[in-house]
């Protein structure tokens, strides 16, 4: 191709990307906007695309009629615990499945990875049964109850202490320490990378899950941010307004954490992806 | 008996089976003991107040070959996993090799393209639901603007599954690019320096050596985006509720509101046998398939 050719196609792929990425933030864009819009704007044709004057109205309205702060506070709650759990228990098993040979070890290995393919939309309906008998709907328990732990993690905490020598074992063993301690003061450390991609999927997927929470959960106070906000929602009457700021308050954090993380995020769900 | 004991303390059995028993415990009781009663149940009448279960056989499933709203159902998930597939996995495929040349800003679009993947799907499809107001909605707007006819979108019974699968796609692309990306990226460059050598212009390039190599990540993308899109739900419920006149209900959404607005579990439950069946048969594709064309460089 000649030089200029070359400068044009360089030019017309960066333009399509340019056109991608802004109808890629485009909804954020409007979300925000109209969150901060005087209430007669959110009509005016053409559309206004900056809030003239801007206004927090919508704001103290959405604040008011939910309690998105108790929202918050739920669904940290429900990831961390999610988390910290599938994480450490994903760091033992992982470390079973590694390092010890045990009759029936396949076995399991294969038992825990084909519960994904088993979904929680094909369990969910059994799974409210065995709840229900347990006394654990609408409750902290029952939310959390089928993500303690993971097989995604045990996967990925097993395949990467594989990958790790086994004369660090042998030696702390010699040394006499306990398996505990071998596990916890020289594995963890090492993995501690693998563990924090692991955990940061997790807590995208936890923070973001619906169908399970808005089955389980009843009473308003339990509500995690995802079903407060899909039931903020009023079919019959809808103020964009304070939902947009609603949106906005369950959406913006995380957007601006990401943009902290980015290459972090991007970078372990390129390579738990394509393993997994 | 004594020998036995040894034998578990010399390879340290009681700890290994020590680490993976929570993990067993938790998932034998929430994932596989119900997996098995959703099978279970697809052959009952289930009745929770008196936990007394009546055997109806297969009725729950000849009802389902009778069930308009359920055939619809999935009609309108298989149509919606033919969209996604498609169209998400080509764009993806397009934008991604858009990328690889050393791009200026590139870091910052990847990023940009990977925002609708990280919030929440039920946050950003009430942000579209208000995008897809007839009457407010940005869209429509626009569209009036540049003096096109406006369409009905999600209020409209032609235009709801095109609706969420436009959405689906873009909350989705960002994914597959990475994924895409970071195939790419494994494919080691002496290929590429020596089809150039050869003289193999940019679209040779692609067609011959990219898509080859990069054939298990598209398999991959592939197969992701179906199993995902088998267990639509949040989006549906939000946007459209599976309406209008169940014009874009799917699976789950039928299976959710059989059990939990119905309370008609044992149908629910076959229904969910039915899904299960699609997704474990997808799965099953994938292994051989992937099998087949496993890539070593």
């Amino acid at each position: 191709m000649t030089a200029p050719g070359k400068m044009a196609g360089k030019t017309l792929i960066f333009l399509i990307v340019v056109v991608f990425g802004v109808l890629m933030i485009i909804p954020f864009y409007w979300m925000i906007v109209t969150s901060l819009q005087i209430p007669q704007n959110l009509r005016a044709f053409p559309p206004k695309w900056l809030p003239q004057p801007p206004t927090l109205e919508h704001f103290a309205r959405a604040i008011e009629q939910a309690p998105f702060l108790l929202y918050y506070r739920n669904s940290l709650i429900v990831a961390t615990i999610h988390v910290v759990l599938s994480v450490l228990l994903g760091l033992l098993a992982g470390y079973a499945f590694a390092v010890y040979r045990f009759p029936l070890k396949g076995f399991f290995f294969i038992l825990i990875l084909s519960t994904l393919m088993v979904p929680i939309q094909v369990t969910s309906v059994s799974l409210y049964i065995l709840m229900s008998r347990l006394g654990w709907i609408d409750t902290f328990a029952g939310i959390l109850a089928p993500d303690i732990a993971s097989a995604f993690s045990v996967f990925f905490m097993t395949q990467t202490i594989k990958s790790m020598p086994r004369d660090l074992i042998d030696a702390a063993r010699i040394d006499g320490s306990r398996e505990i301690r071998i596990v916890m003061t020289i594995i963890a450390p090492l993995v501690k990378g693998v563990m924090a991609t692991v955990a940061l999927i997790l807590f995208i997927n936890a923070w973001n899950d619906f169908l399970w929470p808005v089955i389980i959960i009843n009473s308003q106070t339990l509500r995690t941010l995802s079903v407060g906000i899909a039931f903020f929602k009023d079919p019959y009457h809808i103020a964009f307004g304070p939902l947009m700021a609603a949106t906005t308050i369950a959406t913006l954090p995380m957007i601006l954490v990401y943009i902290g993380l980015q290459r972090f995020v991007i970078k372990g769900i390129a390579t738990t992806g394509l393993k997994f | 008996m004594r020998r036995f004991l040894a034998t578990v303390r010399r390879n340290r059995w009681h700890t290994a089976y020590l680490y993976i028993a929570p993990v067993l415990v938790v998932f034998g009781m929430f994932r596989v003991f119900p997996a098995i009663q959703t099978l279970v149940f697809s052959f009952f009448k289930v009745n929770l107040v008196s936990g007394k279960h009546q055997w109806v056989g297969l009725k729950n499933f000849s009802l389902l070959l009778h069930d308009t709203f359920f055939i619809k159902a999935i009609d309108n998930t298989l149509i919606y996993a033919l969209y996604i597939v498609l169209i998400s996995g080509f764009l993806a495929l397009v934008l991604s090799s858009l990328f690889t040349s050393k791009m200026k800003l590139g870091s910052l679009f990847k990023a940009v393209y990977f925002v609708p993947f990280i919030t929440s799907t039920v946050a950003a499809a009430v942000v579209w639901s208000y995008l897809y107001d007839p009457k407010f909605g940005l869209f429509n707007m626009i569209l009036k603007m540049v003096g096109l006819p406006t369409r009905g979108w999600i209020a409209s019974s032609r235009d709801a599954l095109m609706s969420v699968i436009i959405f689906s796609i873009w909350k989705y692309v960002g994914y597959n690019m990475v994924i895409i990306i970071a195939g790419l990226q494994n494919i080691p460059d002496v290929y590429y320096e020596a089809a150039t050598i050869d003289g193999a212009g940019p679209l040779t390039k692609f067609f011959r050596l990219t898509i080859p190599l990069l054939t298990p990540t598209i398999v991959f993308v592939v197969i992701y985006n179906s199993i995902l899109s088998l267990k639509v739900f949040d989006q549906v419920f939000v946007l459209t509720s599976g309406g209008p006149a169940k014009a874009s209900t799917v699976v789950v959404l039928e299976l959710y509101e059989m059990a939990f607005l119905h309370y008609r579990f044992g149908y629910a439950a076959s229904m969910a046998f039915v899904l299960f069946l699609i997704i474990i048969t997808i799965t099953l594709i994938q292994y051989f398939v992937t099998r087949k064309w496993e890539v070593e460089y």
